[in-house]
């Protein structure tokens, strides 16, 4: 097992390397001056020549990388240009809301997906499950933008149930206001991706009741809730989690569409308004430090797999 | 040396055959299958809308009428109504299908061939797989709304750099596919006599790996397909997509989500073209799956 | 012999598939002794497996299938058991051990814990007492070192150790009938030997009924002592094992014996094939079921089927051309 998280942690190196190149090259890959296009048009060429040096432009390209990954190892995600603070600053406090975001979304996704797809797996080929079928199509074909609108025009303009848009921390407002703040953002962020844990758990689930130790133990007596809870789900539990992981990263890197329409304050959004403002530190930081969440929670339930998967610690 | 060309030519003459009869297979099961051709149908349709826009469309989707400001559905001659400048909704609708179609299929294409290529290569070159692989990862360990996002800051909002950046976020995963698929194919016995026999590597890739893993990539280009279709329109909702004044399905609704409590029209009708379109292609693609690959169902 | 520990009366069992209903086991009738080893042969495709599992009910009733017939174990009818009944007598009294057994074992739990699963679900016996029967059962079966291997996992072991976990498994509440489905086909010729002459050690020590299921009649010319022939979801012959090898009847079987490679006198004698393939379910032919194959077959063949009649001890064919139905035509 240390071994094999040694190995995954190694593994780790050249990925991260490629994402942060990516990041780098992106901003730096510009046509024409950053520093120019940050200024807009009105700006004197002093104070562009000024922010040129600023940036470290004027040093060749792999020095800039050299000392741009020189301050992420120390921690340091830079200053933003538009904004009071620095970005660590700026990141943590817009990191919150987010998170929140997404923990309702991936609860929604999860609570309602993965006992559907269940469901379905175990009813193959009947009403229900044609049902939950037909529902998790519609699932993956609703992107967040249309599932919030929808969401707003029912529940907020015609029953006028829950707030159209806003946040609300639960330090000031507490626990029942914020969610219900946070109620519809989260499940218009979840739905896609409760339809794609409908279809996994369904299609996990059904391999595996039809394997054949599934048939050794019924024979050995097992009984049929027996057979479900503890040979079955066990098998299935790591095609579900992945999915599940899966849909915590495109519920964090698609927040920008939600967070715009409910109006919420997190990374989403800020990263949109540093695109618009063009304050590239922010956008790289933003991008950076959701690549390096995505990778980590990869690794944890890699490892995670590995615990209750002897096989897969030996690949 | 006359026995073996005849092996050689022999063998792949079978394997033709084969592959012939299995596309014919596949063709009987795909009218069969009728989710799949209802999806098929639904594509259709809106590629044909897309095409036609000019003809179909009652108005230049860009011609303001002031006085005919938020006209409801069936008011002054809109049949879908008309938006805040009294452009009438309808012919903006069509014109968006252009839009996502021309995003959809170019997405869907550049993906297809750039990723089949890498994936192909990739299982024959180990080097090359390790290198083309690294990269895949750490394409795809950024988020690929937020990858699409930084590409659009940094290329600046237009239709075409919208199919550049998604095409960027799609291939990687097709590279994947396609060079899973390409690994069983080169494992199987016949690539084995083919190699043994001295078959160079380009024919064996192009005459006989490629032709089998077509199926998957299919598969997963008509799910890039229905993705770019959704990730053009969440741009053009953020803004940072095609730029107004070309009318695109995400930018109508995000003109919509302002007047949301007073035009409903205005998110029904785009959000209904957006969702239809993403189903059906997502339908079609299940479809075939289900047909190219009965072992998933 | 002994006493009859299982009897099966007209067992069919029918599935339903996209197609419509498909009859896999058609109306057959056979025992087993206390302690005897009865072989079960014929091709792929022949029935042989859904007869097993058919007797443990394994497949699923509220969808897939339905039996009709009767199976009488110790004198209940089995097909008449309710399903918590029916639990107790799988693994308990009747158990069974599978082909692949890779992935007949569950990946995630290891050896110990697959075999103390049966024992815990039929003895009541603690946790501890079980892990140490369990590590017994590995003993038994000639896996060296149990108490390691206890804590393994299917995927550490050989083929043939895992076949003998599998065979622990199933052992481990001391049935009195055990199934073994085809249980060296995945497996070297030197490990098949050990494990069927396991099967055979433990028969003996545990005076346990055995069906083995196979179609190598090399194997069961070694290890039963009573053969019945399948052919198409049907019983086509039965008899004691010397008989079988020495006067066969029906053409299938004697297809069977011949395709078999021997070396008679220094020389080899030439190998013959059964002619064609078993059809699939849903094209059974009319009459009987082996004429399209059958080299004698006659215009009394298409007609109707040939009946499973007596010609001898124990001995049952079902052919109208070779004793069973002919004799009777005379009379």
């Amino acid at each position: 097992m240390l071994n094999y998280i040694f190995r995954r942690l190694l593994a780790l190196i050249p990925v991260l390397l490629i994402v942060s190149l990516t990041i780098f090259l992106l901003i730096h890959l510009v046509p024409g001056d950053p520093a120019a296009a940050m200024l807009g048009e009105n700006a004197t060429q002093e104070q562009i020549d000024a922010l040129h040096t600023a940036m470290g432009l004027d040093l060749p390209l792999p020095l800039q990388y050299l000392r741009w990954m020189g301050r992420l190892l120390r921690g340091d995600l830079g200053t933003s240009y538009f904004m009071k603070g620095t970005v660590n600053e700026i990141l943590r406090d817009h990191m919150v809301p987010t998170l929140q975001q997404t923990a309702v979304a991936v609860a929604f996704a999860a609570l309602v997906g993965v006992p559907l797809g269940m469901i379905a797996a175990v009813h193959r080929g009947r009403a229900a499950d044609r049902l939950i079928s037909g529902f998790s199509t519609v699932g993956v074909s609703m992107p967040s933008f249309l599932m919030g609108l929808g969401l707003v025009l029912l529940f907020s303009v015609k029953l006028r149930l829950l707030p159209s848009s806003g946040y609300k921390e639960i330090a000031v407002a507490g626990w029942r206001t914020h969610m219900r703040y946070m109620l519809l953002p989260g499940i218009a962020l979840g739905f896609i991706e409760m339809g794609l844990i409908i279809r996994m758990t369904r299609s996990a689930v059904l391999e595996i009741l039809s394997a054949d130790y599934m048939r050794m133990a019924r024979s050995k007596g097992v009984s049929r809730v027996r057979l479900f809870l503890k040979h079955a789900l066990k098998n299935a539990l790591i095609g579900i989690l992945t999915v599940v992981g899966l849909s915590f990263i495109s519920c964090l890197g698609g927040a920008a569409v939600t967070e715009t329409i409910f109006n919420i304050p997190g990374i989403g959004k800020l990263t949109l308004n540093a695109v618009m403002r063009r304050d590239y530190e922010v956008v790289q930081a933003v991008v950076l430090v959701v690549s390096l969440l995505n990778v980590v929670c990869t690794l944890i339930l890699d490892l995670f797999f590995a615990m209750i998967d002897p096989r897969i610690r030996l690949q | 040396m006359q026995q073996e060309t005849f092996d050689r030519r022999q063998l792949s003459r079978v394997r033709r055959e084969l592959l012939r009869e299995q596309r014919a297979l596949n063709a009987r099961r795909f009218f069969r299958n009728r989710q799949a051709v209802f999806g098929a149908l639904v594509v259709l349709v809106m590629l044909l809308l897309a095409v036609l826009a000019p003809v179909l469309a009652p108005a230049d989707p860009l011609a303001q009428s002031v006085a005919n400001r938020f006209a409801k559905p069936g008011e002054a001659g809109y049949l879908l109504g008309a938006d805040k400048l009294g452009r009438d909704l309808l012919s903006r609708i069509l014109y968006g299908a252009r839009v996502s179609m021309t995003v959809g299929l170019s997405v869907g294409l550049s993906s297809m061939v750039f990723g089949m290529i890498m994936g192909l290569y990739a299982c024959y070159y180990p080097t090359l797989d390790k290198i083309l692989m690294r990269i895949c990862d750490g394409l795809s360990a950024i988020p690929s709304t937020l990858l699409a996002i930084a590409l659009m800051a940094v290329l600046g909002s237009s239709i075409y750099n919208v199919i550049t950046a998604l095409s960027i976020v799609y291939i990687p995963r097709m590279a994947r596919v396609s060079r899973a698929a390409a690994l069983t194919v080169k494992e199987q016995t016949y690539i084995e006599a083919l190699r043994s026999q001295g078959a160079s590597s380009f024919r064996i890739i192009w005459g006989h790996i490629a032709p089998n893993i077509l199926s998957s990539v299919v598969v997963q280009a008509s799910y890039n397909f229905a993705n770019s279709i959704i990730t053009e329109a969440a741009l053009s909702f953020l803004g940072v997509g095609v730029p107004a004044p070309q009318p695109s399905w995400g930018n109508i609704l995000s003109e919509g989500r302002e007047v949301i409590t007073t035009a409903w029209w205005m998110i029904v009708y785009p959000g209904a073209a957006t969702a239809l379109a993403v189903m059906g292609t997502n339908i079609f693609g299940d479809g075939l799956r289900d047909i190219l690959d009965p072992h998933s169902n | 012999m002994g006493e009859k520990i299982l009897e099966v009366h007209n067992l069919t069992t029918r599935f339903a598939t996209e197609r419509g209903e498909v009859t896999a086991v058609q109306g057959i009738s056979f025992h087993v002794d206390r302690g005897e080893i009865l072989g079960l042969v014929g091709e792929s495709g022949c029935g042989k497996s859904v007869t097993s599992q058919s007797i443990l009910r394994l497949y699923d009733e509220r969808r897939d299938v339905r039996y009709e017939g009767e199976i009488r174990f110790e004198g209940r009818n089995l097909l008449a058991l309710p399903e918590k009944k029916m639990r107790s007598v799988r693994g308990g009294e009747i158990a069974m051990v599978f082909q692949d057994s890779l992935s007949s074992l569950d990946p995630l739990f290891t050896c110990a814990d697959q075999i103390m699963e049966s024992i815990l679900i039929h003895r009541k016996i603690s946790r501890a007492k079980a892990r140490a029967e369990a590590v017994e059962m590995l003993r038994l079966v000639g896996i060296p070192d149990p108490e390691k291997r206890a804590d393994q996992y299917p995927h550490e072991l050989s083929g043939g150790m895992r076949q003998r976990v599998m065979i622990a498994c199933a052992l481990s509440c001391r049935p009195k009938l055990l199934i073994a489905d085809e249980p060296t086909t995945a497996l070297d010729v030197t490990i098949q030997a050990q494990i069927m002459e396991l099967i055979r050690d433990l028969n003996e020590k545990l005076n346990m009924g055995v069906i083995l299921i196979t179609h190598d009649l090399a194997v069961v010319s070694e290890m039963c002592t009573r053969v019945a022939v399948m052919y198409l979801g049907q019983i086509v012959e039965e008899a004691d094992v010397v008989t079988l090898f020495e006067h066969p009847l029906h053409p299938y079987t004697q297809g069977l014996l011949r395709s078999i490679p021997t070396v008679k006198g220094g020389k080899r004698e030439e190998l013959s094939v059964i002619e064609g393939t078993v059809p699939p379910l849903d094209r059974i032919p009319e009459g009987c079921r082996f004429r399209p194959r059958c080299p004698n077959a006659s215009p009394l063949c298409s007609g109707q089927m040939p009946g499973l009649k007596p010609v001898g001890e124990g001995h049952r064919v079902r052919c109208f051309l070779c004793g069973g139905e002919e004799k009777e035509a005379r009379s």
